[in-house]
Order: C-alpha cells, then sequence, then structure tokens
C-alpha cells in the first residue's frame, strides 16, 4: 500500500492506496497512494484547489472516498468511528463558540471523548499549560485573538492524546510571532511526544522547517512526494554555487567550469575580480557538486579561496511542479 | 505530555452534548430571550382576555382553552427554532466539523441537541401555567388545563422539533433551514383560521384529524371548552402522536448519515 519508505514489520500509521473523491461527478482526487509512518511529519502541499482539504477530509472521516482505500492509526477507513478514537484535527477556518470560556470548550470536547467531567477538566487545564493558554482558560472566547485561537485549536487536537494529528493550515492567517509558537508547538508534540503528523500548509517554509516528507498535490493527483531535499532535488530548478578564485586564475577556472558534466553555466561578477557563479541543473547531488567543482579546480592547480552551495530551494520545485501540470 | 488515563465509566455521549448546549442555550441568553417575548406575548394575550370589552364575551373555560393553545401553539414554535438552528446553524458557525470528529455517534448528538431544544418547550409550559391558573380560577379546570397542555404541546413540540432537526441535518443553510420549518408550521397553522364549515364533512373532518397541530388544538378545546372527558376525544390525538414518534424515529435514522455539509457533499 502507498509508496512511502516502509520500515519491515511496522504498520505506517496512515496507508492511502489510490483514493479518489468526485462531487457531482467532478474528480476532486485521483489516485492518491503514500503512506506514512509513525512519529514523521508529512507536509501536504500544493496549489489551491488542489485537493489538500478534501484528502484531509476523507482521512479524518468526513468525507467517504468515491474510490480506493485508507487506513488511520491501523483502522480501516470503514471503521470510521473508531478511527476517530485516535485521531486529533485542526480544520482551515475553524469556528469557536464565542460564548464559552476556553477552559469549558476544552473540558467539553475532553468528555466527549469519554473522560469524566474531573478528568476533562484537568485534561483541559494541562493542555491549556501546553499551548501557553493556561492563564487564559477563565477567558471567553470571543476576547480571544486569531493566534490565541489557533493554539487554542490545537489544544482541542491534543485533549484526546491521539495517535495521529491532522493539520489543516495551522498557520494561516497568523503573525511572525503566532506562526513562529504554532510551528514551535507541532515541532513539540512530534519530537516529544512521537505523534505523527498530517501538515496541510501553502506555507513552503513551515514545509521545509518541520517536516519529515511532503507530498505535493496537484489537480487532485500526487505530483511529488519524499523528503523536502529529494523532492527539491528531483524537481527543483537550477542550483547555484558561489566561488571565489585569484582574479589572475578566474578565466581558465571558468573555461574548466563550463566543461563539467551537470554545470550548466558559468557567469563572473562584474564588481568583484574572481567571483564566480556555477549553475548546476536541479539534479545534482550536492556532494557531487563540491567535489565536482572544488576538486577539478585543485587538480589543475586552481586554488579556491571560497565555495557556498546555495540549498535547494522547495518553493522552486513546487513551482516547477505545479506549473509543469499546469501547461 | 502524559496519557490520560481511561475513566471509570465514560460519560454517554447524548448527555455531555445535551449539558453542554442546555448551558449554551439557557446561560448564553438565547434561549431566556426567547421565554422573555413568550412570556410578553402570554400577558398581553392574556391581559386582553381578561379586560379587553371586545374580548370579554368569551367564557372563562374558552379564554383558558385560547391560552392553552396559544402557549401550545407558540411553545411548540421556540422549540422548531431551536432545533433548526441546532445542526446547520453550527456549519454555518463553522463549529460543527470540531464536534462530528470525536468518537459520539451521529445519533447521539442529534439525540443530545433535540434535548436541549426540548427544554424551551418545558421552560414555555411552566411560564403558561400561573396564566392558567389566573383565567381559569372558579371554573375548575386548572388543573386539567395544565396537564392537557402539557400532553398536547408535548407531542407537537417533539413532532415539530423533530421535522425541523430533519431539515436542519439536511441542509447547509440555517435560513433555509428555518424558512422550511416555519413554512411548514404555518401551513399546519392555516386550518385554524379557516371557517368551521371548512372543518365539517367527511373530507373536512379527515384533514382536520391528519393535521397534527389542528387536531391537537381540536382535543384541548373539546377537553377544555366543552367539559368533555380526557378519553373521550383520544382518537384526536392519535395523529400528533404518530407524527411524532414517526418524526422523531425518522430522525433517529437519518441522524447516522448526518455529514458534515449537509445532505450531498461539496
Amino acid at each position: 500500500m502507498g509508496t512511502g519508505t516502509v520500515t519491515p514489520g511496522v504498520v505506517p500509521a496512515v496507508q492511502v492506496e489510490a483514493v479518489g473523491k468526485s462531487f457531482d461527478r467532478a474528480p476532486v482526487l485521483e489516485d492518491v497512494s503514500f503512506d506514512v509512518q509513525a512519529g514523521q511529519v508529512l507536509g501536504i502541499l500544493g496549489p489551491n484547489g488542489a485537493g489538500k482539504t478534501t484528502l484531509i477530509r476523507i482521512l479524518t472521516t468526513m468525507y467517504r472516498p468515491s474510490s480506493g482505500h485508507f487506513a488511520v492509526a491501523g483502522v480501516d477507513g470503514k471503521r470510521p468511528r473508531e478511527i476517530r478514537r485516535f485521531i486529533g484535527v485542526l480544520p482551515e477556518s475553524a469556528g469557536y463558540p464565542r460564548i464559552q470560556t476556553g477552559g469549558e470548550y476544552l473540558t467539553y470536547h475532553a468528555r466527549l471523548f469519554g473522560l469524566s467531567r474531573e478528568q476533562a477538566k484537568d485534561a483541559a487545564r494541562k493542555t491549556l499549560e501546553i499551548v501557553h493558554l493556561g492563564d487564559r482558560a477563565g477567558s471567553l472566547i470571543a476576547t480571544y485573538s486569531r493566534g490565541m485561537l489557533q493554539r487554542l485549536g490545537i489544544a482541542r487536537v491534543l485533549i484526546s492524546e491521539p495517535r495521529v494529528v491532522f493539520l489543516d493550515e495551522p498557520t494561516l492567517g497568523l503573525d511572525p510571532a503566532g506562526r513562529r509558537h504554532v510551528l514551535d508547538t507541532i515541532r513539540r508534540i512530534s519530537a516529544e511526544d512521537g505523534r505523527t503528523i498530517l501538515l496541510s500548509t501553502h506555507v513552503l517554509a513551515d514545509a521545509e522547517e518541520i517536516c519529515s516528507r511532503i507530498l505535493v498535490l496537484n489537480r487532485g493527483r500526487v505530483a511529488a512526494q519524499g523528503t523536502v531535499a529529494e523532492v527539491s532535488r528531483r524537481f527543483g530548478a537550477d542550483r547555484h554555487a558561489s566561488l571565489s578564485l585569484p582574479p589572475e586564475q578566474a578565466e581558465a577556472g571558468t573555461a574548466l567550469l563550463v566543461s563539467l558534466t551537470g554545470v550548466k553555466r558559468v557567469s563572473a561578477a562584474a564588481d568583484e575580480p574572481g567571483a564566480l557563479t556555477v549553475v548546476f541543473d536541479g539534479q545534482t547531488d550536492p556532494d557531487r557538486a563540491i567535489r565536482l567543482v572544488v576538486g577539478s579546480l585543485l587538480d589543475a592547480g586552481i586554488a579556491v579561496r571560497s565555495f557556498e552551495l546555495d540549498r535547494a530551494r522547495l518553493s522552486d520545485a513546487f513551482l516547477a511542479i505545479t506549473q509543469d501540470d499546469a501547461r | 505530555m502524559t496519557a490520560i488515563a481511561a475513566p471509570a465509566r465514560s460519560p454517554a455521549g447524548w448527555s455531555v452534548v445535551a449539558g453542554r448546549e442546555l448551558r449554551d442555550l439557557w446561560a448564553g441568553g438565547r434561549a431566556l430571550t426567547l421565554s422573555t417575548v413568550y412570556s410578553l406575548f402570554l400577558s398581553i394575550v392574556v391581559y386582553l382576555l381578561a379586560s379587553s370589552t371586545n374580548l370579554n364575551f368569551l367564557e372563562q373555560r374558552e379564554s383558558v382553552t385560547l391560552t392553552a393553545q396559544l402557549a401550545i401553539a407558540v411553545g411548540a414554535l421556540l422549540a422548531m427554532i431551536l432545533a433548526a438552528d441546532a445542526i446547520s446553524g453550527e456549519r454555518e458557525r463553522s463549529t460543527l466539523e470540531a464536534t462530528l470528529l470525536s468518537p459520539v455517534s451521529r445519533r447521539a448528538l442529534v439525540l443530545g441537541k433535540l434535548v436541549a431544544a426540548f427544554s424551551i418547550w418545558v421552560a414555555a409550559w411552566v411560564i403558561v401555567i400561573p396564566y392558567i391558573w389566573f383565567l381559569g380560577r372558579g371554573v375548575d379546570i386548572v388543573w386539567e388545563a395544565i396537564a392537557c397542555t402539557f400532553v398536547v404541546g408535548t407531542l407537537l413540540a417533539a413532532g415539530l422539533m423533530a421535522f425541523a432537526m430533519l431539515v436542519s441535518i439536511a441542509v447547509d443553510s440555517n435560513r433555509a433551514s428555518l424558512s422550511v420549518s416555519l413554512l411548514v408550521l404555518l401551513a399546519l397553522l392555516a386550518p385554524t383560521q379557516l371557517p368551521s364549515s371548512a372543518q365539517s364533512g367527511w373530507a373536512g373532518e379527515s384533514l382536520y384529524r391528519l393535521n397534527p397541530v389542528t387536531a391537537g388544538e381540536h382535543y384541548v378545546g373539546k377537553l377544555l371548552t366543552n367539559g368533555h372527558d380526557w378519553t373521550q376525544d383520544l382518537d384526536w390525538l392519535v395523529s400528533p402522536a404518530i407524527a411524532a414518534v414517526a418524526l422523531l424515529v425518522l430522525t433517529a435514522v437519518m441522524a447516522s448519515s448526518l455529514t458534515l455539509t449537509g445532505w450531498r457533499e461539496r
């Protein structure tokens, strides 16, 4: 099932096989397959209308798939109520009852998961502390800022101690401090608690920062999946390296570099003698790029004063994937 | 984070939902506002019945009957409004998804919301008791009026509430849910405004009996105005009872297919 990295003998936390979904006969998702291992953070990326929210709603049992199979936390998708015992979900644009306090809201949701009144109150208090809302437990939700609402939503997700967490655009509309807070919380619940997290986001920097793997959806299909580095490399645009040579050897160095396989072009900086920019194609492995450039120059007796390889950029890969499909 | 220990005894899902809904309805002020408006309405009606020169030609028994019938109609209407808002309103406020994501069954969720909506009918019945007592003093029908208001009102409130809940489950717009529910209630109440000649004859009486609202109100009239025995006109309660049971059963069946977006996924 799926195409993710599989550890022998371990049941993936999420298994998706050929899942499709149509609304009024219009396909929204087609043949989506992937696995997520326990403890991984999977980023689900894609442009608007790619099917990210629909995929999350299928996996969280809000929608039934039109085709295919899935399992979450080892529970078959045909047993939705059982799945809901093991998941925590922060939907996109979740609403909150403004007339309740944060503490009341969490206590209620804890009780929906079967806790007694006292246990629920205790769990609500502890969970609000985790998201740094402990001092606002008694305040009406109507008085919360957007960032606080999002943290309250994450607290609700965590109140049932879920095995698999689904977060749909958790940093949408947050200021930098709010975004940082949410990302730190996600990182903590993944690293410290070992929960599996599926995170849908438009913010590629968020995915680069916290996701162990990513899945790129485009027009309802899986356009790419793998680690951020793998996808960036496989689909990325050209990669750049900045290089500094002795000015008198710059011309010979340029001639040598343009002859190397994988180097697309070399350009010299007009205002800094000896400074070169080397452009590799997106498929070039970073270790090979370093060996290729530095090794070849040193072998030819050309001194290398500095060498810096840019990281492969997910944004370039994302644009390459989604624009190629759009053409 | 530490794992939460499983409770020794899990609370029933419907009672958790009902408790929360009751607090939101009453402590949040919505049910209190509706009850206050209802009380004002009853006060005006009773004042007119007791003092107006145009209306006080009514016999005391008829005044009690009219008050009981109005209390039943308006109390059931209030319960219907709350039920119509219960699901579609949460859809509009985007609060439904978080509840649906819990392991509580859809049926328990709907039952909890029905219990909360029903509370306003109970309040409406309690509120009308002093008005009935005031108007019915001296004609010895006070307890009869209070009891029959409760029985008939409960049947009609349950049926109308269940119908409104069905609509609320099916549509994703709160406005549509309220409009359809109110339209149906008005259609059921319309025959009470027809001349009595329209209610005579086989066809007229059959329609009157089949319509749970008119049948229930007719039973109240026979019992309180005409002084009939409790059991004498029980056949008029068949339609309200069947409607209440059938609609509640249908709601329980349809509740299991409650979805995030109404009768069709979008």
